[in-house]
Order: C-alpha cells, then structure tokens, then sequence
C-alpha cells in the first residue's frame, strides 16, 4: 500500500542529490544561468541596445557584466541607474524575464531598481 | 459552489483532525486561507495539504474515523477523497521537526494511515489560527512557509506556482516575518540557500498568472530580499 509513497520519498532523495551536485557545479557552466538569473533580479527595466552603442559605453568607462561573457555567444550586458541610462537613445524594451527576445540579444542594458544606483552589484559568480 | 465554499466546507468536515495538537493547514491554500474573510481568490490546486506531526500520528490516525464527505483512497492512502462535489481532496503529509530524522523525507509506515514526511515540512512550525465561525484553522507561521515553497524543486507550471505562493505569502509577511525568514535561511544548509536563492530569481522573472499575484510590480522587494539574505553569506 505504501509502494507509491516510497516511490515520491525516492524521487525527493534523488532530487536532494541533484541539488546538491548542482551547487557543487555552480562555479562553472551548470551555474551560469544562476548568475545570469541573478543579474536580471536587479534590473528593473531591460533594453536592447544597438552594437555602436554598446561600443560606446564602453569607451565612456562601462563594463560590462562578466556574466555575459560566459554565454554563447556572448553578451554585453551593462547596469545602469535610469539616469545615467538616458545617454542610450536607439533601444528596444523587453520584458525582464528569461524570454527569447532577451535571450536573442547581442547587448542589453539593464536599469537598475530605484535606489539601487549606488549600491555595487555583488559579485555573484561563485554564488 | 465557490473554491472558497469548498475549502471551508472540507475544512470542516476534517474539523476533529484539526483540533489535535500540533496539525497544520499548510500548502498552497495557506494564502487563500489568510486573505481577509478567508477570500480564497487564488487559484492554486483544488486540494488542500494537512501536516502531521510524525509524534501525534497515533492520535490523528484516531480521529480520522471521526471525517465525514470524504474517504481514503484505495491507491494513496495519505490521500482523502471527496465524496461529495461540495467538498476537495486533502492530502495528509508527515512532518517531523523534532525527532532523529528531522530534515529527511521518508516514509512512516503504518497498515491504514502511511505518510509521506518531508523534510522541509521541518522547517514550520505553529502560527496563528485561523476562526472562521465554528471552524478553527491552525496555520504555520508564515516564514517556514515561503522558505519551504522557494525551496520548491518542481518543475514547469507547478514549481512556478509554489513560487507564486511564495510571493502572496511575502506580500503578506511583517518585518517579524522577514527577520524570522533571514534566521531560517541562515540555518540551512549552503546548497539549500544556493536553491533557496536560484528560486527567489527565478520568481523575480516568472510571467505573470491569472488569478495567482504578479511578481512584476514586485520585483524590486524580491532584489531587496535577494541582497538582504546574499549579505548574511560569509564566503560568498
């Protein structure tokens, strides 16, 4: 009588290992998509940017997220207060989500939340 | 007949079981139940979860001879079924927050009333009860709660909606709340706060739902509580 419920206690445990294998990857490729995650939790807005664009926050100083760089093919994905993200005029809004015109995206600029601006984005890599 | 209706009815009909110490009405109905006048507007699953503690299991397994509108099921015997259109499907689950094999899932074997205990059941414990005319609902207290549906590992459209109720129970925690949630966090073990945290992201990017709170206009409360438990991480 009991067989199901052994059955649902096994797929718990199997899945309690998984979690654990996948904590112990989350520094590598498994845990890429964490981190990508955890970007877009602080952004309160995203916009796709044009590549000249991108170019130019660049020689004005931005740097780009390293998460980016970890996708292929790779992103440039700049956090920016709201004001300071006025200076990118040519762009095209998309929801913050993990949807496919973001995934799509060469280069994103993501607005971070109200009161958020000053604060230095943790450096979430190995979390 | 309303989900609303529904609920309160089969938690009527279960009432003797209710009333042994320790029970819990716990599961996706929790942020139904605490609406104002038990509004129930959220649509979640038309069950409703009952946790038992492993140490009054003899005393519950007693008083379910006492249910009426409802029966076991012959397939899962954790399981209760309506029998009547008026009422829903109540599953009992074991929870176990002071014996050996706390923080395990296993199974506590019995000839008629088996149960299913989850491991992170462990982490509720009482709260406030819930009075409904005649009918008194125990409920856990809210933190216990949001961290065991963020530690949520469904999948697809279910897992999405654990983290859903996660959201309804945040919008409705205090600072006590919050606080009590950072201690539970920090009492878990890493690769739980790592999955505690992927949930609390994947909620923040999650679609909104009909009839289930949308996690949009609410994001930047899930950033501030990303980084309010990211700051208790010593070796990040």
């Amino acid at each position: 009588m009991t067989a199901i419920l052994h059955e649902r206690a096994r797929r718990a445990r199997e899945r309690a290992l998984i979690r654990a294998w996948e904590y112990r990857q989350r520094s590598y490729s498994k845990g890429v998509w964490y981190r990508l995650r955890r970007v877009l939790v602080e952004a309160a807005q995203a916009w796709i940017i044009d590549e000249t664009d991108a170019d130019r926050l660049e020689t004005l100083g931005r740097v780009p997220h390293p998460v980016g760089r970890e996708l292929e093919p790779p992103k440039r994905i700049f956090l920016l207060g709201e004001e300071e993200s006025s200076m990118v005029r040519h762009r095209e809004q998309v929801p913050v989500r993990l949807c496919s015109r973001l995934l799509n995206a060469r280069s994103l600029l993501l607005v971070l939340h109200r009161g958020a601006e000053g604060a230095s984005l943790p450096d979430v890599l190995n979390r | 007949m309303d989900f609303r209706t529904r609920l309160l009815q089969t938690l009527r009909a279960i009432a003797p079981v209710l009333r042994e110490p320790g029970i819990l009405v716990v599961g996706s109905e929790v942020p139904n139940l605490l609406e104002p006048e038990a509004r129930s507007s959220l649509v979640v699953s038309e069950d409703v979860d009952i946790a038992v503690p492993v140490e009054n299991h003899a005393a519950v397994k007693a008083k379910l001879r006492e249910i009426r509108g409802l029966e076991r099921s012959g397939e899962e015997p954790s399981v209760w079924l309506p029998l009547e259109r008026d009422l829903i499907e109540v599953n009992f689950i074991g929870m176990d927050a002071r014996g050996g094999r706390a923080g395990e899932t296993y199974v506590l074997e019995d000839d008629t009333f088996p149960l299913l205990v989850f491991g992170h059941l462990s982490l509720l414990s009482a709260g406030k009860t819930l009075t409904i005319a005649d009918l008194s609902i125990p409920l856990p207290r809210p933190a216990g709660l949001i961290v065991e549906k963020l530690l949520t590992d469904r999948s697809g459209e279910k897992g999405d909606r654990d983290l859903l109720v996660a959201l309804a129970l945040l919008l409705l925690a205090d600072a006590e709340d919050l606080g009590e949630l950072e201690s539970l966090y920090v009492g878990l073990a890493p690769d739980l706060r790592y999955s505690l945290r992927s949930g609390l992201s994947m909620l923040s990017l999650l679609e909104p739902r009909s009839h289930m709170p949308d996690p949009t206009p609410h994001r930047a409360l899930i950033a501030r509580l990303f980084a309010r438990l990211e700051a208790t991480e010593k070796d990040p």
